[in-house]
């Protein structure tokens, strides 16, 4: 023995196994040596075996789009783990890989999950109704009237939803009711009063593509969901004429200054997080802006916790000093040299008169105004050289359409070197403008006042002329010599706005940080040359204001030179909105291959409408106005504003008119005019009305409404309770008092008695029963992320995933894409007989990236509906089109490539790519369909879902390399510069299914986005704007910080301003933020995103559960919870006046005081008791909320303010909102 | 009756616990266990498990002495009864109050200690109240019987023994134990009981007591076996090769 183990005793002991045993033991007496008797290992090596990995994703709206891999043992999934063969990012950086979370690595728990939807369920008293009146009535589609045509018995149905009773079904009930009750509401009421929701295309496009193609096909509206969930940046198309064009994560690696403003980058994108830490190993800096201790504070260098929706009064102190120090006391000649070229900085503003003598901003100067006799001279702003001379630039709207443009479209300003100020003319002329402030606090939001500042100005011709830049030094308070008026004095100077002092009492943080931080940020941008980055998300983003804050915020990537450069700009990650290939996805989803257009609608005025919340306002629009306004919005209500908005075209409108847009083509026909004129002339004699101007009334509800891969009803509907009462009919809390007749919309009809139950049929796919099942008529189970073809791509990762079956869809479920050909085979039957071929009028609005974005010279609003002007469609109202509908064809048609793909074309952002080849080789590689004597003979065949897949790739620039050259080509013509070599070189490269089933595939670069991956290069936005001198889709082509379009000087927006979040108390009678009464605290109350969870997906998962608190909770500061007694785990009570919620409190002292937040999208499956104040089940973190409309998103038909889906319309925003939150007295029940 | 009581139904017992285990043994080797709670509470389990345990210890060795050691074989060794009594009970007497004063520790931890309740099955709850019943009428026969000497004087070497042996036997003599006291037929029947319910609940882990743990090194290498390379034997239809 060589030395004893554990002293003596032990040392014996182990010595003495010898007498026991004949294996071998060592002679330290340390080892034992046996031989065999490994059967023990069975278990545990064939727990980890498995018979095949499957590769999928997830579909979840995460951005995350990770690759995983999926095992399958004895023909059940087991686990996942993540994929690491993902495309290097390049040799001096990280890789992508592994890409996944917690959350992630929990999904195949769903697969065979209690909460799975096994079998096709039905409301049980309607599906006793229904078989009774079919045996009765011999026919599915009489039986559906003969319930939803009674009152009483279409109550009975409606009253029961939510409350349980939900029934097992066949597949072939299920499909003839849904069918039935479509056939009917087309016939009886116009298929534009069926609906269609489903969101973000890009995490399952198939999938997101088999419902909108039925709807689209049948006349339905599909819904917007960007703007709807509050994601949609406003200020994106307002700024740059595009919608959330933002970096891949990748691209963070190259920023050298990073600030996280509002986005929670570990929690929310998880997957991502790394190139973040990575970078800061680089030497970036990294700046953190939230109210709370966030998780990402941690990563930081710095905090600025600002209070919550003060974000933009920050942002204007950063402008005010970047302005000052990089542009005032000290010219930066890269920054002054990007401005000229890619901003409107140096574009000339008219000056207005104001009654009181008093001047301010008017409209941008046109070479209409010069006088130019050209084509589109309206839409061509004018800037000023160097010695005075008004010149008009390239790459204006008007140049972007018609003849005279060809070529003119770009950035390229020949000799000329725009002048950015006019300060210092020989006449040193100046003018003091009124410009408005919103910050007054106490005060009602619009009695903010003015300030007086002065600025140089010109003459040119009968105009009075500044330029943007002058008119932002202005609105900053950037003092410079000679100019008079109300400047700062200083950073100091805590009264002018928008200085780093003024900013301290209502944002919280330091002056001094303030100006420290934008200092650093330009002199970064200076440094490196434009890689200073803002990422930004929903933290800001969810504001009521939200334009504003990011207006403030963009202006400071904008001026410092770092959008269109690699690492800088704005990083803006709220959803998973980049479906790569957008252009095949759009054309399948919107079934454009078969009729165009397809009716979408903005989601948010939908609802605001039909859930009746209009009625609940309580103000008018001129509460928003400026103090310099002209008063236009005087006695508009809200609703006033969107029924404007939809007869003059700006935002579609669905249900459209009063009367179903089948009938009104055979009354045109019966009448013996055109369809468009009948509709003209009988809206002006009064005999056709807008359906949004009285929606309350029965021939305008929204009659049906299918969802999938969407819970309106558990994560995404403001003002949930307003849902469940006059939607649906069912219980609700709200407590809500309505508009008095005083402050009622002046141009909506007003109904005494608000209806209740205006949805006769609510439809959700899904494969787990969420909030929106349990309120649905019909639920219908659908195949998981591991059960079917589909691909997915995100804003994160330039790389096309696909999702593929690891078991076939197991129970009774179907794929998305089966489901609905399921239900469209039966509903072409039964409408074969009931409906036929029918045509229909569709309202269309006017549309960005096409001509109708001129539709408003000048941004100079005329109501024909006031007399302002002639209704012309097209022009000062709707695009009126008779589309053609073969009912009976349907099915035929959801499962065939149409003919008007060749024919016309497919557009994306006003680059139409001819498909011809494409289309042939989609016959070969995908058949043809052999159904003699019907439309979709020998058309390509997309009866299976990889089809589909394949067609999406096919129709693509950034999956087609074939494609994206032919766009670039088309766009060269356009913009006379050269650009198709972006693509050369994968001109020949098509991205098969096969191919992203193999591994990750990097998409190529094509004229539907705007950044450059050419070469293998991390994609950032507008590189291709910068570097080729594309224009942006807006009025001059440049990035636009002045908005002149009539309601946004009402607003008091056309600069960047600040505005405080919403004055609950002042508009609704809330108690003020602190007030602690018998009631409770009031506290702000925020729903942002949860470390557990993605929306209600993942929060009934058990790991996560078991990983979080579970359940409903509410996070609240130690401080507020001393005011009124709560303990952490306490039951509490949240009340407003939308509704009641019930949750355990979590008390922490991150959180700041006077903010709660209860985490998005914590669904009523969980743990959600009875409440002590109404005796109903507590409700959703959207009891608390509801849709506030702002009319700045509402304004279309002109420049890059028109709209396109999802990329403009109104924000279902819901930070503005309080609540008084108290401990719960009252035992829990459930 | 008698019969049943003191054969039938002991042999019955008797095989359940034997093909019981075999079966558990067979089809749950993974449920084989002691369900140890300690990573739940340390501080009274610290104490009540070695009380209960080592004081089980003696009791079964008394059961051991009592039950097989006939009354000759102490007699020829010259041990009288006197004396036997005496070590009987002062030594019963330390393992039983052992047993029962940690056991009652164990039964108040695992009812007051919330993530301890939680851990506890039905058939824990089962089996807490036989082997509680066996220990308190094992306990009350011992004291009642040899030192309160209520209801008469009994020795269970004459009686209860003779009668386990002649079980053990396969020749029963259930007149044995008919005339034996209420107590020990009560702590005779519910102890079978417990030897029934013994295969499917935690006590099982009793034939798994770790001694080899005594004398085995820390570390102890387990290499192929010669005659199969894999965990599971070869797949018909494959040939190994090389």
């Amino acid at each position: 023995m060589t030395s004893s183990i554990d002293g003596p005793i032990t040392a014996a002991l182990m010595a003495g196994r010898e007498f026991f045993t004949r294996t071998e033991v060592s002679e330290d007496r340390r080892s034992l040596y046996k031989e065999g008797g490994r059967e023990g290992d069975v278990f545990y090596r064939d727990r980890w075996s498995h018979d095949k990995v499957v590769r999928s994703t997830h579909g979840v709206n995460c951005t995350g789009s990770c690759s995983w891999k999926v095992y399958v043992k004895d023909g059940i999934i087991t686990w996942e783990s993540q994929q690491t063969d993902y495309p290097t990012a390049g040799a001096d950086r990280p890789d992508y890989e592994p890409r996944g979370c917690p959350r992630g690595a929990a999904f195949s728990w769903y697969t065979y999950s209690p909460t799975r939807v096994r079998y096709p369920y039905v409301r049980g008293v309607l599906l006793e109704m229904f078989r009774e009146a079919r045996n009765r009535l011999g026919d599915p589609v009489a039986a559906w009237a003969s319930i939803v045509e009674e009152p009483e018995r279409a109550a009975r149905y409606k009253k029961a939803r939510g409350k349980g009773g939900l029934v097992r079904c066949s597949w072939e009930e299920a499909a003839e009711m849904f069918a039935a009750a479509h056939v009917h509401t087309i016939r009886r009421w116009g298929p534009d009063r069926i609906a269609g929701f489903s969101p973000i295309p890009a995490m399952s496009m198939v999938s997101h593509a088999s419902g909108a193609r039925w709807t689209s096909l049948i006349g339905g509206a599909m819904l917007s969901f960007y703007d709807w969930y509050a994601d949609l940046p406003v200020a994106s198309p307002q700024i740059f004429g595009d919608q959330t064009d933002v970096p891949e994560s990748g691209d963070w690696w190259d920023a050298s200054y990073l600030m996280m403003w509002g986005s929670n980058v570990p929690v929310t994108r998880t997957p991502d997080a790394h190139w973040m830490a990575e970078a800061r190993y680089r030497g970036q800096k990294v700046v953190v802006v939230a109210p709370d201790y966030a998780d990402n504070v941690k990563f930081a260098d710095e905090w600025l916790p600002a209070a919550p929706g003060t974000d933009a009064a920050l942002a204007m102190a950063m402008g005010h000093v970047v302005l000052r120090e990089f542009f005032v006391d000290r010219q930066v000649e890269y920054f002054t040299d990007y401005v000229r070229r890619y901003t409107d900085l140096p574009y000339l503003i008219r000056l207005e008169q104001m009654p009181d003598g008093g001047a301010r901003p008017g409209k941008f100067l046109t070479a209409a105004d010069l006088g130019h006799e050209v084509e589109n001279a309206a839409f061509m702003p004018v800037l000023m050289d160097q010695a005075g001379n008004p010149v008009v630039p390239n790459g204006s709207l008007g140049h972007r359409f018609g003849e005279a443009g060809l070529g003119r479209w770009n950035l390229d300003l020949g000799d000329v070197t725009p002048a950015l100020s006019l300060l210092g003319g020989e006449d040193g002329e100046q003018r003091l403008l009124e410009l408005p402030r919103f910050d007054h606090a106490g005060g009602p939001d619009a009695a903010g006042g003015t300030v007086a500042r002065g600025v140089p100005v010109r003459r040119v011709g009968d105009h009075l002329v500044t330029t943007v830049m002058d008119l932002m030094l202005a609105q900053y308070g950037v003092a410079r010599p000679g100019l008079e008026g109300d400047y700062a004095r200083g950073y100091d100077d805590a009264e002018a706005p928008y200085t780093p002092a003024w900013q301290e009492p209502i944002t919280g943080v330091p002056a001094d940080a303030v100006a420290r931080i934008a200092r650093e940020f330009a002199q970064n941008a200076e440094d490196s040359r434009g890689r200073s980055m803002i990422i930004v998300g929903a933290g800001a983003n969810h504001w009521f204001h939200s334009d504003l804050i990011y207006r403030a915020m963009l202006l400071l990537t904008t001026i410092t030179g770092c959008q269109g450069v690699n690492g800088g700009g704005w990083a803006h990650y709220v959803g998973q909105e980049k479906a790569r290939p957008v252009t095949g996805w759009a054309q399948v989803a919107s079934a454009l291959d078969w009729s165009r257009p397809a009716r979408q609608m903005i989601q948010t005025a939908y609802w605001y409408l039909h859930t009746d919340q209009f009625r609940y306002d309580n103000y008018d629009m001129s509460r928003l106005s400026a103090a310099t306004g002209t008063g236009r919005f005087a006695g508009m209500g809200t609703a006033d504003g969107l029924a404007m908005s939809s007869r003059l075209g700006w935002m579609p409108s669905y249900p459209t008119f009063n009367r179903n847009s089948l009938d009104l083509v055979d009354e045109a026909d019966a009448a013996g005019v055109e369809p468009a004129e009948y509709v003209v002339r009988s809206l002006q004699d009064g005999s056709l009305e807008f359906a949004c101007q009285d929606p309350d009334a029965r021939e305008n509800f929204p009659r049906i409404l299918t969802m999938w891969r969407a819970n309106l009803f558990g994560s995404s509907g403001k003002g949930n309770e307003y849902f469940l009462k006059h939607l649906l009919g069912t219980d609700d809390s709200v407590s809500a008092r309505e508009t008095p007749p005083e402050g009622r919309p002046r141009d909506i009809r007003w109904h005494e008695e608000a209806p209740e139950g205006k949805l006769d049929l609510l439809v959700t796919l899904d494969f787990r029963m969420t909030s929106s099942t349990l309120l649905s008529d019909i639920v219908l189970p659908a195949a998981t992320w591991y059960e079917k073809h589909d691909i997915s791509t995100t804003d994160m990762h330039p790389f096309i995933h696909s999702f593929n079956p690891a078991i076939d869809p197991p129970w009774e479920t179907r794929t998305d894409w089966d489901i609905f050909r399921t239900l469209a085979t039966r509903f072409s039957e039964l409408a074969k007989e009931h409906l036929g071929v029918r045509r229909d009028l569709v309202a269309a609005p006017l549309m960005h990236d096409s001509p109708d974005a001129m539709a408003t010279p000048g941004g100079v609003v005329k109501d024909w509906r006031a007399g302002e002007c002639e209704p012309v469609p097209g022009v000062t109202m709707p695009r009126l089109i008779v589309v053609e509908r073969d009912y009976g064809a349907i099915g035929d048609k959801l499962t065939a490539l149409g003919p008007l793909m060749e024919k016309l074309g497919a557009t994306t952002k006003a680059v139409t790519f001819d498909v011809g080849r494409e289309v042939d080789q989609l016959k070969t590689r995908l058949g043809t369909v052999h159904a003699p004597g019907r439309a979709s003979d020998g058309r390509p065949n997309l009866e299976k879902a990889i089809s589909v897949a394949e067609t999406i790739m096919t129709l693509s620039g950034t999956t087609n390399g074939h494609l994206a050259t032919q766009g670039f080509r088309t766009l060269e013509k356009r913009t006379g510069t050269r650009l198709a070599d972006l693509a050369a070189e994968h001109e020949g490269k098509q991205i098969t299914f096969a191919d992203t089933q193999a591994a990750p595939v990097p998409v190529i670069t094509s004229p539907e986005w705007s950044g450059s991956e050419t070469g293998g290069r991390r994609y950032s936005p507008f590189t291709i704007n910068t570097e080729r001198l594309k224009p942006w889709h807006t009025l001059t082509g440049r990035q636009h910080f002045f908005l002149d379009h009539d309601w946004m000087l009402e607003l008091g927006e056309a600069l960047p301003t600040y505005k405080p979040p919403l004055d609950m108390t002042e508009i609704f009678g809330e108690a003020p933020i602190g007030e602690v009464n018998e009631l409770g605290v009031s506290v702000r109350y925020l729903t942002p995103h949860n470390k557990w969870s993605i929306h209600s997906e993942y929060q009934d998962n058990l790991f996560m559960l078991a990983l979080s608190r579970g359940g409903p909770v509410i996070w609240l500061s130690d401080r507020d919870a001393a005011k009124v007694g709560i303990a952490d785990n306490d039951w509490v009570e949240a009340v407003n006046r939308n509704g009641v919620v019930a949750a355990r409190a979590i008390v922490s002292h991150r959180m700041p005081e006077g903010t709660v937040y209860m985490h998005h999208a914590q669904d009523r499956l969980i743990d959600v008791p009875r409440t002590e104040t109404t005796g109903k089940r507590g409700g959703i973190h959207n009891s608390l909320t509801r849709i506030m409309l702002k009319p700045s998103h509402l304004i279309g038909g002109y420049a890059q303010l028109a709209f396109a889906f999802n990329y403009l319309g109104p924000t279902g925003n819901q930070r503005d909102e309080v609540t008084m939150i108290r401990k719960r007295r009252t035992e829990v029940r459930y | 009756m008698d019969t049943f009581l003191w054969v039938v139904f002991p042999y019955l017992c008797l095989a359940t616990f034997v093909v019981g285990h075999l079966w558990r043994y067979r089809y749950d080797k993974f449920g084989w266990t002691t369900r140890s709670s300690q990573l739940y509470e340390n501080r009274l389990l610290r104490f009540g498990s070695p009380l209960f345990h080592f004081g089980m210890l003696g009791v079964v060795g008394g059961h051991v002495i009592g039950l097989l050691i006939p009354t000759a074989w102490t007699d020829f060794l010259g041990i009288d009864d006197h004396a036997y009594h005496l070590v009987a009970v002062i030594g019963g007497l330390a393992a039983g109050i052992a047993t029962v004063v940690g056991m009652v520790i164990l039964i108040y931890r695992r009812r007051t200690v919330g993530p301890v309740f939680s851990a506890t099955t039905n058939m824990d709850k089962v089996m807490y109240a036989f082997l509680g019943a066996v220990i308190v009428l094992g306990m009350w026969n011992t004291i009642a019987g040899s030192i309160l000497n209520l209801g008469g004087e009994y020795n269970y070497r004459e009686g209860v023994s003779v009668w386990y042996r002649s079980f053990l036997a396969f020749q029963p003599q259930p007149e044995l134990m008919a005339t034996a006291p209420i107590g020990f037929q009560l702590h005779a029947f519910v102890a079978f009981v417990l030897f029934a319910l013994w295969p499917f609940t935690r006590l099982v882990h009793v034939f798994s007591a770790p001694l080899g743990y005594l004398t085995r090194p820390y570390i102890v290498y387990r290499s192929r076996s010669t005659d199969r390379l894999g965990s599971t034997p070869p797949k018909r239809g494959w040939d190994r090769v090389g």
